[in-house]
């Protein structure tokens, strides 16, 4: 074995130029994989962050038929049953309670559509969906303060200290308004949330839309370490754990199918740019592996002559191929991450703006490798030299000594 | 124009029958009761003729049934010609009661009563439901353009609620703005009072019913007391009655006003 190892070494630098072509070839194809699909992967990686810590959360516990028709009038009667529900179903899970509908604000003069969000402020060192930016945070309890998206608030020409009035329909239909205090402007990891949130305190905005003790959703948050992609498990889980009839539990991707299907379709684009590369690479690797045994023609037929028997002609080869294989997948993979950590955060915040479906394309990504991304190079790195080697291998291997002695 | 000829064509309904002689205004032409084939345009022209220039201060309540809620306002409506108009909201919810909605124009301003303030409505909002009920914003400020917008032809005569009445049929001219693709409209023969429209969409399929009843006789002209709207959404109603009319009063410009407004005081 070992000798057929270095058999297969000492002939892949025979002709050293044609090797190392080879090998760059699909070297650069590794990389092209490596960083592509790293890179794809690390900007879903921080949207999916953005969404599930955000304003979405992981699941959602809703009235039911909130999601087809969004009411404020379709509530989660009773919030302190659901989080039990949810505390029993999933260990470890965090549950908010949250109130949101849609309104008027105005100031002044001035006029605008804007969704009014009541929840319960972060307590320090929690994340938080909002990031204040001027001012200051809404006190912990029911104080008729707000915070308004930094967007709107520019809008609406409001400063902290400022006053807004907010009018909407409450949830028996009648008109709900009254007069708040601005106590500070935020950003969000949502551009259209700046641009269109009020946010409250929680007992504020269901005192504002007469809920009572209901709340519109109940925003659930696995605990670090779940997975953040795939929450069909916790789903049916928490789906379990509490009435179907009136409430309704749906993961992030249902609350987003959109972007789910867009982030779908985009991994699948991988395969054939995969493909690509595999055939390109591989027509490349054939060339080659065809033109070294076809050289050495005379030298498998005294091989030959000389007993070796043609399976191990053909492992020769294959091992040949492989070896090429193995080098030229390290060596992109080295390439792809020194090119990903060498530029290690992309700022893309001039040239993408706005959203994608409810979350702000990020304007920051740190790059990083992506284990997928290396297991795919892998597999058509090995399917690629497999591919192209085993024709002129199999060839090789059947010549016959006497013929392939006088081959010139 | 989405929803031409209703809460316009009641806000200034009153105006209708405005008149405190008993007689119609002599530039009025006269009902065409006894012609089958009536011209509509010109129909609808003398219905907007009554309501220009004229003002009324009338008291009604407003009924709206959802699957999620009913309930019932009680309002008064003090209006001056198309342009004009000011609702008081006098009973309804706790927060809502003092309410005001000013119409001036095409604008529209809200008075609220728990903040305290005035607010006026931004155009994107005007395709909104005004105090949740199944009319819009929008029909609060357009005008009754029908007769403009609209191919208008007698089809029939039918019996409809015990009266004989024209069975008109509207489409919609091709240069025109309206959603709808087509309006069935039933005229009473007797007084020309409108007793129902319906209003399909583009495909043709209903999408919600205007009734006109409770015809009562104030003064020479008969006009419906009560609009029912019904919309294609299931459950949903909403009905409009008169308690009150008075006609021709004079009404202060200022009871229109924007100071008047943000005081709070009708």
């Amino acid at each position: 074995m070992f000798r057929l190892v270095s058999l297969a070494w000492r002939n892949l630098w025979r002709n050293t130029r044609r090797t190392v072509i080879t090998m760059s070839a699909l070297a650069l194809g590794c990389a092209g994989i490596v960083g592509l699909h790293s890179y794809r992967e690390s900007t879903y990686a921080i949207v999916v962050h953005d969404i599930t810590e955000g304003l979405i959360g992981h699941l959602q516990v809703h009235g039911q038929g909130y999601q087809e028709a969004p009411a404020i009038s379709t509530v989660v009667k009773d919030p302190v049953q659901v989080e039990a529900a949810v505390e029993g179903a999933l260990p470890g899970a965090k549950a908010e309670r949250r109130v949101m509908g849609a309104g008027l604000a105005g100031a002044g003069e001035l006029s605008s559509p804007v969704m009014i969000i009541g929840l319960t402020p972060a307590e320090k060192g929690e994340s938080s969906l909002h990031t204040v930016v001027e001012g200051r945070d809404l006190s912990p309890t029911a104080s008729r303060e707000v915070l308004l998206g930094r967007d709107l608030a520019r809008d609406l020409g409001v400063t902290p200290g400022g006053e807004l009035v907010l009018v909407s329909q409450a949830a028996d239909g009648s008109v709900a308004n009254d007069r708040y205090t601005v106590v500070g402007t935020f950003t969000s990891p949502s551009a259209e949330f700046d641009q269109v949130a009020v946010v409250l305190q929680l007992q504020d905005a269901q005192d504002f839309f007469g809920l009572g003790d209901a709340v519109t959703m109940v925003v659930v948050r696995l605990p670090e370490g779940a997975d953040r992609e795939d929450v069909t498990g916790p789903t049916a889980a928490l789906r379990a754990a509490l009435d179907l009839k009136t409430l309704e539990a749906l993961s992030w991707g249902e609350i987003l199918p959109e972007f789910r299907a867009t982030m779908h379709s985009k991994r699948q684009g991988q395969r054939v740019v995969d493909f690509i590369v595999f055939l390109i690479v591989g027509l490349g690797v054939f060339n080659a592996m065809t033109m070294s045994t076809f050289e050495r023609t005379r030298e498998f037929g005294v091989m030959g002559a000389l007993g070796t028997r043609p399976r191990r002609v053909l492992a020769l080869i294959m091992t040949e191929a492989l070896l090429q294989g193995v080098l030229a997948f390290a060596a992109g993979v080295l390439l792809g991450a020194a090119v990903l950590y060498s530029v290690g955060t992309v700022d893309l915040s001039s040239v993408m703006q706005g959203d994608i479906m409810g979350a702000r394309m990020p304007s920051r990504i740190d790059l990083a490798v992506n284990h997928a991304a290396v297991k795919n190079a892998a597999l058509v790195a090995f399917l690629t030299v497999l591919a192209g080697g085993v024709v002129p291998a199999v060839r090789a291997a059947r010549l016959k000594p006497v013929e392939a002695m006088r081959h010139t | 124009m989405r929803r031409a000829l209703c809460l316009a064509v009641l806000l200034a309904a009153p105006a209708l029958a405005a008149d405190p002689k008993d007689t119609p205004p002599k530039d009025l032409p006269p009902c065409p009761s006894a012609s089958d084939n009536p011209d509509v345009p010109a129909l609808v022209k003398r219905t907007e003729q009554l309501l220009e220039g004229r003002s009324s201060i009338a008291v009604m309540t407003m009924a709206i049934q959802t699957p999620a809620w009913s309930r019932s306002l009680k309002m008064k409506v003090w209006s001056k010609g198309r342009d004009y108009a000011l609702i008081r909201i006098l009973e309804g919810g706790p927060r809502e009661t003092g309410m005001m909605t000013l119409k001036r124009e095409k604008q529209l301003w809200n008075y609220l009563p728990q903040a305290g303030r005035v607010m006026k409505l931004p155009a994107g909002m005007l395709g909104d439901s005004w105090m949740g009920s199944d009319f819009t914003n929008d029909d609060l400020v357009k005008g009754n353009s029908m007769a403009d917008d609209f191919t208008s032809k007698v089809e029939k005569t039918v019996d409809f609620a015990g009266r004989k009445a024209w069975f008109v049929v509207m489409t919609p001219k091709p240069d025109s703005t309206v959603v709808w693709g087509k309006v069935e409209m039933l005229l009473d023969r007797a007084t020309c009072v409108p007793l129902e429209q319906r209003f399909y969409d583009e495909d043709g399929a209903l999408a919600r019913t205007m009734a006109f009843s409770d015809l009562k006789q104030v003064g020479w002209r008969t006009f419906p007391a009560k609009l029912t709207v019904t919309p294609a959404e299931k459950g949903r109603k909403t009905s409009m009655t008169y308690e009150s009319i008075e006609f021709d009063v004079d009404i202060p410009d200022d009871t229109f006003g924007l100071r008047r407004l943000q005081s709070g005081r009708d």
